[in-house]
């Protein structure tokens, strides 16, 4: 009996693939692309203020848009960093219908039990007081640096995303840390 | 990150790290997916007619506001060219009644040199837009046509 040959491991689709499939038809395509980017557009939308009651309607907004709209999605960037400029237009739409601002609840991760009590207090601390300055920045400066601290993308990336250039990208970056350092030290 | 200077500041990029991510973690992705896939079942797509109808306020938007423009051009050509000082009659402009020479002509009169700002579409509504960057927006669009 020959040796069993080492099972190749099937590669993922990418979105680019499963976006063409949704395109052509299939549901299941448009679901894989939900779970794969679900909680990466939640944490976007959490950081740049949703209460946590609307992020699952909003997420759910976001990704019918994106459906909706993808034939205009032409690969400028990836296709997790067009989802998150949609979150962030889906954002501002709520907050104009809503007139209200409101605060972003602590998570878990903030109200954890594990760890030093005092490094937990000062990690939840700084992350309240980002929270409140994000919330003070203009729109640009607040996506720029969550695109670039929480998402961890290059300028490139993000410049072609918000039809804006890597430098001036990066500028709104500076800006935003320059503003939020002050909200977190 | 450490071409931006901030890679000292290990508190930020911590709690930027941090932010969002214990909302992000309680979501349940499954019932998202399955209320996606339920929502994209019942609302059909949009056809290209209906879309184009949605769209239709932003461009009454923009022929309200070109009207305005064109209005207060008149109405300050109107002072300025009556030497007793008392203000010419204005006359009513009726965008639809013009033909696209005659738009092109209104736009190139209500162009003030030297003003163009970039405009972005990216975070802006026409509300939040200047006077220069309205008219920069309606310079882009008659290109377009």
């Amino acid at each position: 009996m020959p040796p069993a040959e080492p099972v190749a491991a099937v590669p993922s689709p990418t979105d680019a693939a499963l976006i063409a499939a949704w395109q052509g038809g299939d549901e299941q395509a448009a679901a894989e692309l939900v779970r794969r980017h679900a909680r990466a557009l939640a944490r976007f939308l959490a950081g740049a203020g949703a209460p946590e009651e609307d992020l699952d309607d909003l997420v759910q907004e976001t990704f019918i848009r994106a459906f909706r709209a993808v034939g205009s999605f032409r690969g400028q960037c990836r296709f997790r960093t067009w989802l998150l400029t949609i979150g962030g237009n889906v954002l501002k739409d709520a907050h104009r219908r809503a007139k209200r601002s409101r605060v972003v609840p602590l998570g878990d991760d903030v109200r954890s039990t594990d760890g030093d009590p005092h490094e937990r207090a000062v990690a939840a601390e700084a992350e309240k007081r980002l929270g409140d300055g994000l919330r003070r920045l203009p729109r640009l400066q607040r996506e720029v640096f969550l695109l670039r601290a929480q998402q961890g993308l290059e300028y490139d990336e993000i410049a072609a995303a918000l039809g804006t250039t890597p430098g001036a990208a990066r500028v709104h970056y500076h800006h935003a840390v320059k503003r939020l350092k002050e909200y977190v030290k | 990150m450490n071409d931006d200077g901030t890679a000292h500041d290990a508190t930020l990029e911590d709690a930027a790290r941090r932010l969002g991510a214990g909302a992000a973690d309680r979501l349940d992705v499954e019932r998202t997916v399955q209320a996606v896939l339920t929502r994209l079942r019942e609302e059909p797509r949009v056809p290209l007619r209906a879309a184009w109808a949605w769209s239709r306020p932003a461009w009454l938007k923009i022929a309200a506001a070109l009207v305005i423009v064109a209005g207060a051009g008149v109405v300050t050509r109107g002072v300025r060219q009556t030497p007793s000082g008392a203000a010419a009659p204005v006359e009513t402009v009726d965008l639809s009644d013009m033909s696209a020479p005659q738009l092109r002509e209104l736009l190139r009169t209500v162009e003030q040199p030297g003003t163009q700002e970039p405009v972005s579409s990216q975070d802006v509504g026409l509300e939040d837009l200047s006077p220069a960057q309205l008219r920069t927006l309606l310079a882009s669009l008659e290109m377009e046509t």
